[in-house]
């Protein structure tokens, strides 16, 4: 779970000027009400790249609203990268449309440009001038006051300021690519895979400053990456991508539930009781884990798991139905 | 627009001061026209200095120059290609074309740092070891030394619209390519290659190269005591420097706003 330090309203976790307010509508109606939904901040809408004879993303459509996080996933080649690309106006779509807060990209580019901040993969700076002069020339293409130092508090770089940032090591580099996409305040945040290169501590640092940002600020935030923990940590909802195409797009919340289908038990003969619970017929696997009986339910219930068990005279110590997992859920929508 | 433009050239020449690479050119530039005087001695009458400077100034421009403004700004795209740190300006509100005019400009304006740097050496040399005087013959003054301060201006005035060629010449081929050796390479290859085969070729009034000496004959001419008049050169060497300058940016600038940049 994403903490944010004691005291977290100074200093790096001081939150952008909130900007985004919920829409409310009047219905007017005595069971609805008001209703009150956040506006769609980012649309996709059948977004295709083809490189000659070969199609990068094919098809893909995808809606974001003001204050999520979302997650994208998919293994190498899947054309996460090459989405959020093009999300971004790096890379032209041979077919499709984007919007951003409701308008089109390449017909607003300036303006909406200056509302994203944008971090793409292994972010490359001027070499020869240091992390501060590097921040000050990109905030100079904007027209908004950005303070420098801040944006270097947020992501622990304040005291690399001076140096150049041809001897920063990858790690910082990368924190200085999440500075420079903080800098503007944006609304939007749109990462290829932000925390790569960061050690364990800096890489939970990132995640609490971003969940942070989305919780407080309502910043959108869009990232990809290969770390199904933190995706599961940080993001709302979730997609993969395989194969150019969006195969699946659900909340976190859902997919992380618990299955009452599975079932971990702790019993005083775990094997026994596996081997028992295996010619049940209601049972469709029942088999011995790090000391523990994993029992997959096949029509029967937790409620009959347990009297079966109490019944055939096994000390029950624990039921504990298993939290789904995101790895299950990506292996299971790739078909692996 | 404008103003964009006018922030992206104000960082280029930011990175440009802060870059010990920018300073080698005109180093290099003032270093051979420090040396020129062992292959043009000096002598102290005005027409000597006046020469001097007609041989100084072309030599380190046509021959020394060129390749230092071709290197120069053959890196200026390609190198932020190569390194991937063209995909974070592009990711800010910035226009792709507005990029490509910065670096334009920034070329440019090294190519005129690198002529003037050449001219006042030239001419503080001159008149250091030479005379102020204007050029004289049997006891005859034929050009005071406004007349010959003026052709010499006008000679360097024209001299940029070469110069602007080569500029957009190089920043197109470095608009190609993702690396700054094979940008260098290619843009000082072909420029080596089509000199060789103009004339064979009979393209040589077409190219904007064979005109780089044409904005110094007047005051050359001066310097040796005669009269010149612009001819028809001149106009060809504006007219194909301002073609080529004109197709070359477009082209850079179409170049760039077509290409994806991933990572």
């Amino acid at each position: 779970m994403l903490r944010v330090p004691p005291g977290a309203e100074t200093g790096r976790y001081r939150a952008f000027a909130t900007r985004c307010q919920p829409l409310t509508v009047e219905t007017g109606l005595p069971f609805l009400g008001t209703i009150s939904f956040m506006p769609v901040c980012l649309q996709a809408e059948k977004l295709e790249k083809r490189y000659g004879a070969v199609t990068a993303v094919d098809g893909l459509s995808l809606s974001i609203n003001e204050g999520e996080v979302f997650g994208l996933l998919g293994p190498n080649g899947a054309g996460k990268s090459t989405t959020l690309y093009m999300l971004c106006g790096l890379v032209a779509p041979t077919a499709g449309s984007v919007s951003l807060f409701g308008r089109d990209l390449h017909e607003h580019f300036i303006e909406l440009m200056g509302r994203v901040g944008v971090l793409t993969e292994r972010p490359a700076f001027y070499n020869h001038l240091s992390v501060r002069r590097n921040l000050q020339l990109l905030a100079m293409l904007g027209d908004k006051d950005v303070n420098i130092d801040r944006a270097l508090d947020r992501v622990g770089l304040i005291k690399y300021a001076g140096r150049h940032v041809g001897t920063l090591s990858h790690g910082m580099r990368q924190r200085l690519g999440i500075a420079q996409a903080l800098l503007a305040e944006p609304e939007l945040l749109i990462l290829d895979e932000p925390t790569a290169g960061l050690d364990p501590e800096s890489t939970q640092e990132i995640l609490r400053l971003l969940r942070f940002l989305a919780d407080e600020a309502k910043v959108t935030i869009l990232f990809s990456s290969h770390q199904l923990a933190e995706v599961e940590a940080l993001c709302d909802r979730v997609g993969v991508i395989n194969q150019g195409k969006l195969v699946s797009c659900e909340e976190v919340e859902n997919l992380l539930s618990y299955d009452q289908s599975q079932v971990d038990v702790l019993v005083d003969s775990p094997e026994a009781a596996s081997k028992k619970l295996s010619e049940q017929a209601w049972v469709k696997s029942a088999e011995m884990n790090k000391g523990r009986v994993r029992v997959v339910l096949d029509g029967g219930t937790v409620h009959q798991l347990t009297a079966f068990l109490v019944s055939g005279g096994y000390k029950l110590s624990g039921v504990m139905p298993r939290q789904r997992t995101l790895q299950e859920y990506f292996l299971k929508v790739l078909n692996r | 627009m404008i103003g964009r433009i006018a922030t992206a050239y104000q960082i280029e020449l930011i990175k440009a001061f802060r870059s010990k690479l920018s300073y080698v050119g005109p180093i290099l530039a003032i270093l051979l026209v420090l040396m020129t005087p062992l292959l043009h001695p000096l002598r102290g009458d005005g027409e000597n200095a006046y020469r001097f400077i007609a041989f100084a100034t072309p030599t380190a421009l046509n021959v020394l120059g060129l390749f230092l403004v071709l290197s120069f700004c053959a890196s200026l795209i390609s190198g932020e290609t190569g390194t991937g740190s063209i995909r974070l300006v592009f990711t800010r509100p910035i226009l792709r074309h507005e990029f490509v005019i910065a670096k334009l400009l920034i070329g440019f304006t090294y190519a005129i740092t690198v002529s003037l740097l050449v001219a006042i050496t030239a001419w503080a040399i001159a008149f250091a070891f030479g005379s102020a005087s204007g050029v004289e013959f049997g006891g005859e003054m034929l050009f005071t030394s406004g007349a010959m301060l003026r052709a010499y201006l006008l000679g360097f005035a024209l001299h940029l619209a070469p110069q602007f060629a080569f500029v957009s010449y190089a920043v197109m081929i470095s608009s190609f390519m993702k690396s700054n050796a094979a940008s260098v390479i290619t843009s000082i290859g072909i420029w080596l290659l089509l000199d060789a085969v103009k004339y064979p070729l009979g393209i040589s009034p077409m190219l904007f190269a064979t005109y780089v000496d044409t904005p110094w004959e007047i005051f050359r001419a001066q310097a040796d005591g005669l009269t010149l008049e612009w001819g028809d050169k001149v106009y060809w060497c504006l007219g194909t420097s301002l073609v080529a300058a004109t197709i070359f940016s477009i082209a850079a600038i179409v170049t760039i706003h077509r290409r994806n940049f991933h990572g």
